[in-house]
C-alpha cells in the first residue's frame, strides 16, 4: 500500500499481480487493512498514456488526485510500438486521513503495462476493472491516433484531454468528434486547457456582475492576452470564450496573433495575443475605451491580481489563480463537471484558429 | 437555490462557471462588530469566501459598535480572531487584501447621528469602491436592540435602496421568545424592512446534509412512492449535545432546549423531512410548503402535554469519564431552576402523507455523544416467509446525519454467510468526508453568499417562524400552568436523558435509536 509517509520516497504502482486474479488480490489487500482503512470510489477514472516512464508519474498524480477525488483508477502505460508482447499488473491503495481525522480513507489503484501487440487489449483490460454502476471518464494523456476502438468509447462518460499538447488541434478534434459521434451515447469532452482558463474566466466575468456595468459589454474595443510559448491555444480558447458568449464572430482578416472579431452592432473588436515567458496566460485587459479591466498574475504567487481603472472607478483585489500542474487541473476538473456547452461554443469560434 | 425577484440581468460570461446566484458586489454592515459572532463566525466566514474567490471585489465590510475604534485596530482584531477561526489557514496576502475592504464605524445603536454619519459613509464606499448602492445589513446583536437599530436605519434612509440596487437585512436568531414576541419583532423589522428584504439566519439549514435533505428526497425516484404512512412506521429528529450551558446560561435560563432548539432548528428539519415536493426551487415555493407543514403540526391540549412531552434537566454525572456538574450548579443558573435542558416529543403532522406517522425528538444538552440526525424508520415485512418467527426481523431505517459525520445509511437485513438461515441487520453507509474529500463551506459562508445574492432560499420566512411559536407556546405555557403542570425530570450528565423520555416510545412499542 501506498501511504501517506511514504510519498516522498517513491511512487510504485505496487504490488504486481496476476491480471487474472487481480479481483482476489484486491480481497485480499482490504482484508489485511483491518477496520481504520475505508475504501471509497465515486467514479472509475482510467488514465492512458503512451509516454515512457509514465505509470510512477500517473501514480503520484493519482494519489494527490484521490486526497479529494475518491476513485478506482485504472492507469495504463502502453507501448503499442514494442516488438516485444508485454502485460504486467500492479494493485496498490492510496490513502489519505479523512477530514474527521479518525479514518484512513482509501482508493483503489490498478496499473498495467501493455507494450506490443497486447497495447490492443486496453478495452478489454478497462472493461473487466470497472467498479459497477459508477461513472466512467477516461483521461487520454497525449494524441490520440486510429484507429479509435469504437467498443471503448462507447462505454466513456466524460473523455478527459489536453488540447494544449496536441500537435495538430484539427486532426485530434476531428478524431475525437469522431470517436464521439460512433459512440452513439453522449460523451462529455473536458479539455484540461480549458480548465486551465477557469481562473481567469472567473475573474474577467465578476467584474460584469452588476447589472450596471451589462452595457460595457458593448464598449469592448480591445482585448489583450499574454500567454507564455506553448500556451497560444490557451490563449486562443480565452478569445474564442469571450466571443462565443458575447456573440462576436471572427472576421476573415485576422492574422496569427492579431484577430479581428465583429460583434451584433458590427462594431469591430481586435484581440491581441503576445507570447511572453511566464504563466500560461500572464495578463489579460479588456478596454472599453474610458475603463480598462485587466487580471494579471501575480509574479511568484498562485494569485491574480484584478484592476479596474478609468471612469473614476479604481480598483484591486486578489483572486485565487490556481496553478498549472496536472493535479490541480484534474481536480478541478472533477469538482465542476457539467455538459462543457460553454467550452464548445469558445473551441468552435476559434476553431480554425487552433 | 433559488431565483429572488431581485434577480440581475444574467451575465453571459458566468455561464458554465456558476451553478448558483452570483454574489453582487454590496456593503455589509454589521452592527454588533465586536461581538462573538462576528468575530468567530462572520469576519472568518467572509474571509474564506474571498480566499476561495467567491467574493465580489467590490464588497465591502463595515463594522458598526460602540466602542470607540480606528478602522486599522479594528482589522487588525479582526486578522486575529480569522486566523484563530477561519476553517483554512489565514494567507497574508489574501488578507491584506480583504482587510483593505473592511472599515469600523462607531457609533451607540441609538444615536440618530449615528446612522447619519453611517448613510454618508456607504455613499463614499459606493463612490469609491463600486458597491452600487447594495447594502446588507446584520443584526448581530440581542433581539432588544434590533429596534432602535432599525428604527435608525429607516430615519437614515438606509432601508430603501436606490432605484436598481437593494438593500437586506439579516436578522440572527433567536426569533423572538413566544408569538407575541416574535410577532412583536417582525412588527419591528417590517416596519423598516418588507419581508422580502428580510433575512432570518438559521444556521442548521446552510449545513449541506440539512440542504442534501431534498437531493435525496426529490432527485431520487425510489424514495418518493415510499415516503409516506404506507411505509414509513416514524421518524426520529435526535439532536444530542455533550456540552452544558458552556457560559451561556444567562440566555439559556430564559430560553430552554424547547426555544433554543425545538422551535427553530429541528422544527425547519422536520419540515424539509414531512413537506412536499415545491413546484419549483424559487425560495417561496420550498418555503411554502415548509409552511404549511408547521401549519399542520397537530396542536396539543393542556392534558395531552403531559403525555406527549417530556421534559428534563441534567444532574451531575460524567462525560467522556469525566465528573460534571448538574445544570443547578452551573454559574449563572438559579439554584432551583427550572429549565429545561432535554425535551422529547411525541408530535403529528395532519397531512395526507404523514397523518398516522408519529414523529419524536428529542434534544438534550449533557448527553453521552454529540449528533443530529433524522431517522426514517420504515414498516416492517409482513409477518410470512423470514419474518414469521417469534423475534421478528429489524425494520429498515434511513438514517440522515446532519453532524458531526454529515452522510445517508440505510439499514436492511442479510443473510449471514453459513449453512443456517440467520439474518442480521446491515448498514449501507455514505459520509460525505469519505466520498468528498473536499471541505464543505461553513454554514455561515453558504447563508452570507445568499442572502448577498438575494437568495432566500434557506432563511426563515415571517410564517414560518409566527406558526412555530403558535405550536411551541402551548407547551411553554403548560410548563408554567399553576395546575397540572407537566413534571421536570431529572437525568444524570452523561445518560440518553430521563426514563420518562424512553417510556414516551416505549408506549407505543418503540425506542430510541441508538446514537
Amino acid at each position: 500500500m501506498i501511504m501517506p509517509n511514504e510519498v516522498a520516497q517513491t511512487f510504485s504502482p505496487g504490488l504486481p499481480v496476476e491480471i487474472g486474479k487481480i479481483d482476489r488480490e484486491l480481497k485480499k489487500l482490504w482484508a489485511e487493512s483491518g477496520s481504520e482503512m475505508t475504501r471509497a470510489s465515486l467514479i472509475n477514472l482510467a488514465v492512458y498514456s503512451e509516454a515512457p516512464g509514465s505509470l510512477p508519474l500517473n501514480t503520484e498524480i493519482i494519489f494527490k488526485i484521490t486526497e479529494d477525488h475518491a476513485c478506482r483508477a485504472i492507469v495504463i502505460s502502453a507501448n503499442p510500438d514494442a516488438k516485444e508482447n508485454r502485460v504486467e499488473a500492479w494493485i496498490s491503495a492510496h490513502c489519505h486521513v479523512s477530514r474527521a481525522g479518525s479514518k484512513q480513507i482509501c482508493s483503489e489503484q490498478l496499473s498495467f503495462l501493455l507494450e506490443g501487440p497486447s497495447a490492443k487489449l486496453l478495452p478489454n483490460i478497462v472493461f473487466s476493472q470497472l467498479d459497477s454502476d459508477l461513472p466512467f471518464y477516461l483521461w487520454w494523456q497525449g494524441e490520440f491516433h486510429d484507429p479509435m476502438d469504437p467498443q471503448l468509447w462507447a462505454w466513456v462518460d466524460r473523455v478527459i484531454y489536453d488540447s494544449q499538447t496536441w500537435s495538430d488541434f484539427r486532426a485530434q478534434m476531428q478524431r475525437v468528434e469522431t470517436a464521439q459521434g460512433d459512440a452513439k451515447q453522449r460523451i462529455v469532452l473536458c479539455d484540461l486547457n480549458w480548465t486551465r482558463l477557469v481562473q481567469f474566466r472567473l475573474a474577467i466575468a465578476q467584474f460584469f456582475d452588476h447589472p450596471a456595468s451589462h452595457h460595457r459589454f458593448e464598449e469592448i474595443e480591445r482585448v489583450e492576452i499574454d500567454f507564455a510559448p506553448g500556451y497560444r491555444s490557451t490563449a486562443l480558447l480565452l478569445a474564442g470564450w469571450l466571443a462565443a458568449q458575447l456573440h462576436w464572430t471572427l472576421e476573415k482578416d485576422s492574422k496569427d496573433n492579431t484577430l479581428v472579431f465583429r460583434d451584433q452592432s458590427k462594431k469591430t473588436i481586435q484581440v491581441s495575443l503576445n507570447e511572453e515567458a511566464g504563466e500560461p496566460l500572464g495578463r489579460c485587459v479588456v478596454n472599453c475605451g474610458s475603463i480598462e479591466f485587466r487580471v494579471a498574475h501575480s509574479a511568484n504567487a498562485d494569485l491574480l491580481d484584478l484592476a479596474v481603472e478609468g471612469s473614476n472607478a479604481e480598483r484591486k483585489c486578489l483572486m485565487p489563480a490556481g496553478s498549472n500542474d496536472s493535479v490541480r487541473l484534474m481536480s478541478e476538473e472533477l469538482m465542476r463537471g457539467g455538459p462543457h456547452r460553454v467550452y464548445l461554443r469558445a473551441m468552435n469560434s476559434v476553431r480554425d484558429l487552433l | 437555490m433559488s431565483k429572488s425577484s431581485e434577480t440581475p440581468q444574467t451575465n453571459p460570461l458566468r455561464e458554465g462557471l456558476a451553478t448558483r446566484a452570483v454574489p453582487q458586489a454590496c456593503t455589509v454592515v454589521i452592527f454588533g462588530a465586536t461581538g462573538d459572532l462576528t468575530m468567530r463566525k462572520l469576519i472568518p466566514a467572509l474571509y474564506n469566501i474571498a480566499a476561495d474567490g467567491e467574493l465580489p471585489p467590490a464588497m465591502t465590510v463595515v463594522g458598526f459598535a460602540r466602542r470607540p475604534k480606528t478602522d486599522e485596530e479594528f482589522r487588525k482584531e479582526q486578522e486575529e480572531a480569522t486566523r484563530k477561526f477561519s476553517r483554512q489557514t489565514v494567507r497574508d496576502e489574501i488578507w491584506n487584501g480583504f482587510a483593505q475592504s473592511v472599515f469600523y464605524h462607531q457609533s451607540e445603536f441609538h444615536d440618530a447621528a449615528g446612522y447619519k454619519s453611517l448613510a454618508e459613509r456607504l455613499e463614499k464606499i459606493d463612490q469609491e469602491r463600486g458597491t452600487g448602492g447594495n447594502r446588507l445589513f446584520y443584526l448581530a446583536v440581542a433581539p432588544d436592540q434590533f429596534e432602535p437599530i432599525l428604527k435608525n436605519l429607516k430615519e437614515a434612509g438606509l432601508n430603501k435602496a436606490r432605484e436598481g440596487s437593494w438593500a437586506r437585512v439579516i436578522v440572527e436568531k433567536p426569533f423572538g421568545t413566544d408569538l407575541a414576541s416574535a410577532r412583536e419583532l417582525n412588527r419591528i423589522v417590517h416596519q423598516a424592512f418588507s419581508e422580502d428584504q428580510t433575512y432570518r439566519i438559521d444556521h442548521f439549514l446552510g449545513k449541506e446534509t440539512a440542504q442534501n435533505i431534498l437531493v435525496l428526497r426529490f432527485a431520487n425516484a425510489i424514495f418518493e412512492p415510499i415516503w409516506n404512512g404506507r411505509y414509513v412506521d416514524y421518524i426520529q429528529i435526535t439532536a444530542a449535545e455533550t456540552l452544558g450551558v458552556e457560559g451561556r446560561a444567562g440566555y439559556y435560563e430564559g430560553a430552554g432546549a424547547l426555544r433554543d432548539m425545538v422551535q427553530n432548528h429541528l422544527l425547519q428539519l422536520l419540515c424539509l423531512v414531512a413537506m412536499e415536493p415545491p413546484t419549483d426551487l424559487g425560495a417561496d415555493s420550498i418555503r411554502d410548503e415548509k409552511v404549511k407543514i408547521v401549519r399542520s403540526l397537530r396542536r396539543m391540549k393542556q392534558d395531552e402535554i403531559a403525555k406527549n412531552v417530556v421534559r428534563g434537566q441534567y444532574a451531575e454525572g460524567a462525560i467522556n469519564g469525566k465528573p460534571v456538574p448538574g445544570y443547578r450548579s452551573e454559574k449563572g443558573v438559579k439554584p432551583d431552576s427550572k429549565t429545561e435542558t432535554f425535551v422529547a416529543l411525541r408530535v403529528r403532522v395532519d397531512d395526507w402523507r404523514l397523518a398516522d406517522v408519529p414523529i419524536y425528538i428529542r434534544v438534550g444538552k449533557r448527553l453521552p455523544k454529540s449528533g443530529t440526525e433524522i431517522s426514517v424508520h420504515f414498516k416492517k415485512a409482513p409477518p410470512v416467509l423470514f419474518n414469521k418467527e417469534a423475534v421478528s426481523l429489524d425494520q429498515n431505517v434511513l438514517v440522515i446525519r446532519i453532524q458531526p459525520d454529515e452522510g445517508i445509511s440505510l439499514r436492511m437485513q442479510a443473510k449471514m454467510p453459513g449453512t443456517s438461515f440467520r439474518i442480521e441487520p446491515v448498514k449501507m453507509d455514505f459520509h460525505y468526508g469519505t466520498s468528498f474529500g473536499k471541505a464543505s463551506p461553513e454554514a455561515y459562508e453558504r447563508l452570507l453568499l445568499d442572502a448577498m445574492s438575494g437568495d432566500a432560499t434557506l432563511f426563515a420566512r415571517r410564517d414560518e417562524v409566527e406558526e412555530a411559536w403558535a405550536f411551541i407556546d402551548p407547551l411553554e405555557e403548560a410548563w408554567v400552568a399553576k395546575e397540572n403542570q407537566p413534571g421536570l425530570f431529572e437525568y444524570p450528565a452523561g445518560s440518553w436523558g430521563p426514563e420518562e423520555a424512553d417510556e414516551l416510545l416505549a408506549r407505543d412499542g418503540r425506542a430510541w435509536r441508538r446514537l
